[in-house]
């Protein structure tokens, strides 16, 4: 299966918010913090809404 | 679903701030700039804003050419050494671009904003070549042709194994790039990943004669300079939604020498022979061509210095909206037409 397409079906799953096990947040401000907080790099994913 | 913690991207990814963005209208495009035509496009960085690497990019052929599960573990591993290294204090920081946001380009503001509409990321870089035009800015070598293929200079990468290098052709062969290399830098900029690659090699001055390229070769790095072949920089535009590239209603290919030869036109110009008229050209009243037509001269020019086909020229060289006089060979015989180009669109 080609990659856009496991993204795109990870996408459906409510943008696979908690469902990958992975915390993921959607505001720039709130990751700058918590990494800094953490000691954590960032994983930035910009995709599309649709 | 894509990357359970449990697998082993998601193991790696687990030790990440894991950040969606999925509206762009408060994010810095200075600071995140990237070819607009990616519907995805990943950032490893830290909370300094120091962008270790990219991921994504594509081809003309597809979105997915360079997208793997595989690269992208690898990526989030080299992402998670590299912000070792600068906690240690190793890694030498960049200087943050000047910052910019979606909120200062005003055709995006009054067409996209004002009707709450999604800043959808193409539209960024449409409305920006817009406003370039306007302020004559545009370098369509540049802003148009954005992301040249690396594979025009032979390099195909073995795409699972990020930039290890799969097989040289080409321009790769005569720089002396072989099948195992990993490209580790780009006229003496670091690269981790294709996106990387890609945006660093779009960099490169069109006008560029040659490009350095750097790569690892059993532990030790290795300068290859390429020499870069005309027009290195084309790509097939036809996936990208870019208004400043003038709608033409017709496709045409280079003429070869056999039939420049037998037509008496001079070599290295941009006579070509029309392969494709879209219905629309009538019913736009955009031009009277026809296929099989040869047009050997655009506005009385012959040659150019960039474009070696009549479309290739008008795409360079007219704003959406111009007018040009053809100068056509048809069975035999010599005619003019005028030829009107048009904006594409793809506002909602």
């Amino acid at each position: 299966m080609k990659f856009t397409a496991l993204l795109s079906l990870a996408a459906c799953a409510a943008l696979t918010a908690q469902d990958d096990g992975l915390n993921w947040v959607g505001d720039y401000q709130q990751a700058l913090a918590e990494s800094r907080k953490t000691g954590k790099p960032i994983f930035l994913e910009f995709r599309c809404e649709a | 679903m894509l990357s359970p913690k449990s697998s082993p991207l998601g193991q790696q990814l687990s030790q990440y701030v894991c950040l969606r963005i999925t509206r762009m209208d408060n994010v810095d495009i200075g600071l995140f700039e990237h070819d607009r035509n990616n519907a995805i496009y990943f950032y490893m960085l830290n909370a300094d804003e120091q962008i270790y690497m990219r991921y994504g990019g594509r081809d003309s052929a597809s979105p997915d050419t360079y997208l793997n599960l595989e690269s992208l573990e690898l990526a989030a591993r080299q992402g998670l050494e590299l912000h070792r290294q600068y906690m240690d204090g190793k890694l030498a920081k960049f200087a943050r671009p000047p910052a910019a946001f979606p909120r200062q380009i005003p055709m995006l503001v009054e067409r996209t904003f004002a009707q709450n509409q999604c800043v959808e990321c193409h539209l960024i870089a449409d409305y920006q070549n817009q406003h370039r035009e306007q302020d004559g800015t545009l370098d369509k070598l540049r802003h148009l042709y954005r992301s040249p293929d690396i594979k025009t200079i032979g390099i195909h990468l073995d795409v699972p194994r990020g930039l290890a290098v799969k097989e040289a052709a080409g321009a790769a062969v005569a720089a002396g790039l072989k099948a195992g290399d990993v490209i580790s830098a780009v006229d003496g900029r670091a690269v981790w990943t294709f996106a990387d690659l890609q945006h660093n090699y779009d960099k490169v001055d069109r006008r560029a004669k040659q490009v350095r390229i750097t790569v690892l070769r059993e532990g030790k790095a290795v300068d290859l300079t390429f020499d870069l072949p005309q027009r290195w920089w084309w790509t097939d535009l036809r996936f990208r939604q870019a208004s400043v590239d003038p709608r033409l209603y017709f496709e045409d290919k280079p003429l070869t020498d056999a039939q420049r030869t037998e037509l008496q036109l001079p070599a290295g110009g941009l006579a070509s022979e029309v392969k494709y008229v879209a219905e629309f050209a009538r019913t736009m009243k955009s031009h009277a061509l026809e296929v099989g037509d040869i047009i050997v001269a655009v506005d009385g020019v012959e040659r150019d210095e960039f474009a070696h086909t009549a479309e290739l020229y008008l795409k360079l060289k007219k704003t959406p909206g111009d007018s040009a006089r053809l100068t056509v060979l048809r069975n035999g015989k010599r005619l003019e037409m005028d030829l009107k180009t048009f904006r594409m669109s793809f506002r909602k």
